[in-house]
């Protein structure tokens, strides 16, 4: 089969391209979540602070 | 005369009157142009053949960068000396005033083309008088000023203002630059205008259709 | 319902995959590379898909002024360049062993190259705005103008193609069992660039209501 490397090519780049794109995305949500443990956590520290001066 | 029209020549004479006093923006960009121009001279072997092919080409380029550059300047200007929040404080339509401003680079362009074409047509040993020529400037610089006012507009208010403006103007402007540079070529061997109607005809398309546009989407660009 | 389309999609893909490369004929002239073009093609009709989302989000975007339209629009144009970069890229490599030359100035591609840059100045005009709301707006306006000049170029490229010689494409009409390739192939990608824009505009969500409880949280 010649030319079949261009072929192989071809088609590699493409599924490479678009897994990169979904790990990109990926990503974004893996920051996301982290981004909400540490809300979560500067909730925790403010409920327990009000509690400690209304009480 | 319509009053929105009247007041978009209002606009537009007050930028050609405040060029015309310094004329320090069109005498730099002309003498880019010619500069340009020289130098395309010296990428190519001087003398005869290859001269006719490459000219139309040079003066295009010459002119999309030269173009870049004017209507650069223009706003830059504004935006620092606050012209142009003045202008939309305004009780004026946004349309009327992106057609005002885009009548004073039409002028200040078609002023520059005026002092470069012959100057081009003279070093390039091209036929001086040329109506098609003439009309094929004409279009392709409406063309130019129509996207060009709209995204100098817009470039104003980014942070790599001398860059974004070629950045978007470019591609949008590519059809224009085919269009002249290819007409041009048949006006320069001497065509009629039939051979020509084609390329004038996507020209005039495209100035009538970014006409419209940019004056319809022009507020956006210019509120706070 | 995402997990369906995501499921519908990759079952197409599937499909597709086995009609590329075991079920559909070898073209006689160009050979094996030719298969190329049932991945090439497919990605570029969603390049333009996409173009045209990214052009009616920005026109909702600058006439509602919701920001939900902006994130259409802005998902649509980051998975558009994927796409497009996709097209500039394959078309190339099929061009060499086909034609011989990596690149012709062929009007399509040419096109395309021109969409390339138009979307890469959509996102430049993002970042490069003062705030971030006149920066949606800067880009909406980039994503219209963009897309109506397209047309506009095409036809002239077209034209201005059309007086120097180039390789034909395609001699003839496609065989059936081709035809029936290159329709999986495109409603396997199609389907591919709407899960993908799903999944990016729900992430753009997300990360804009998260920045509005942190603010609030903060201040």
């Amino acid at each position: 089969m010649e030319n079949s490397g261009y072929f192989f090519a071809a088609f590699a780049i493409v599924w490479a391209v678009l897994f990169a794109y979904v790990v990109l995305l990926v990503r974004r949500q893996v920051r996301l979540k982290q981004e909400i443990e540490a809300l979560k956590g500067m909730l925790k520290e403010k409920s327990l602070l009000d509690q400690r001066y209304n009480s | 005369m319509r009053l929105p029209l009247r007041k978009a020549f209002v606009i537009a004479w007050k930028d050609i009157l405040s060029e015309s006093r310094t004329r320090d923006i069109l005498s730099s960009v002309a003498v880019f142009a010619l500069l340009t121009i020289v130098i395309f001279n010296f990428a190519f072997e001087p003398g005869s053949d290859n001269v006719e092919l490459v000219a139309p080409g040079v003066l295009w380029v010459t002119f999309t960068f030269a173009g870049v550059l004017g209507l650069g300047r223009s706003f830059v200007f504004e935006k620092e000396k606050g012209c142009l929040e003045g202008l939309l404080l305004c009780p004026v339509d946004r349309d009327v005033v992106y057609l005002g401003k885009m009548l004073g680079s039409l002028a200040f362009m078609l002023a520059v083309e005026i002092i470069v074409v012959p100057i081009f047509l003279v070093l390039f040993d091209l036929p001086l008088f040329l109506p098609q020529l003439a009309l094929i400037t004409l279009l392709a610089t409406v063309g130019f000023v129509s996207v060009g006012t709209l995204f100098s507009a817009l470039a104003v208010n980014t942070r790599a203002r001398d860059v974004m403006l070629p950045i978007l103007f470019f591609p949008i402007v590519a059809p224009v630059i085919i269009a002249a540079v290819q007409a041009s070529g048949l006006a320069l061997e001497g065509q009629s205008w039939s051979t020509m109607s084609s390329w004038l005809q996507i020209m005039g398309v495209f100035d009538a259709i970014f006409i419209v546009i940019s004056a319809l989407v022009f507020e956006f660009v210019v509120e706070e | 319902m995402s997990r369906i389309l995501l499921g519908i999609s990759f079952g197409l893909m599937m499909a597709a995959l086995y009609l590329v490369f075991i079920y559909v004929p070898t073209e006689e002239t160009m050979g094996v590379v030719q298969r190329i073009f049932y991945f090439h093609v497919p990605v570029a009709w969603v390049s333009f898909l996409a173009f045209f989302v990214v052009f009616i989000g920005s026109i909702l975007f600058l006439w509602k002024r919701d920001e939900k339209w902006d994130m259409l629009a802005r998902s649509s144009a980051e998975i558009g360049i994927v796409f497009t970069s996709l097209v500039l890229i394959t078309g190339p490599i099929w061009a060499k062993p086909a034609w011989g030359v990596w690149w012709t100035w062929d009007a399509r591609l040419t096109t395309t190259l021109i969409m390339w840059v138009i979307y890469v100045s959509y996102l430049m005009v993002r970042s490069f705005a003062v705030e971030e709301s006149r920066g949606a707006r800067f880009a909406a306006v980039v994503g219209i103008v963009g897309f109506v000049d397209i047309p506009i170029t095409a036809i002239a490229i077209t034209l201005w193609r059309t007086q120097h010689p180039r390789p034909v494409i395609f001699e003839g009409g496609l065989a059936p069992s081709m035809l029936l390739t290159l329709i999986i192939c495109v409603a396997a990608f199609t389907l591919l660039y709407v899960y993908l824009l799903l999944q990016a505009i729900s992430l753009k969500q997300a990360e804009a209501d998260l920045g509005k409880i942190s603010q609030a949280l903060r201040g």
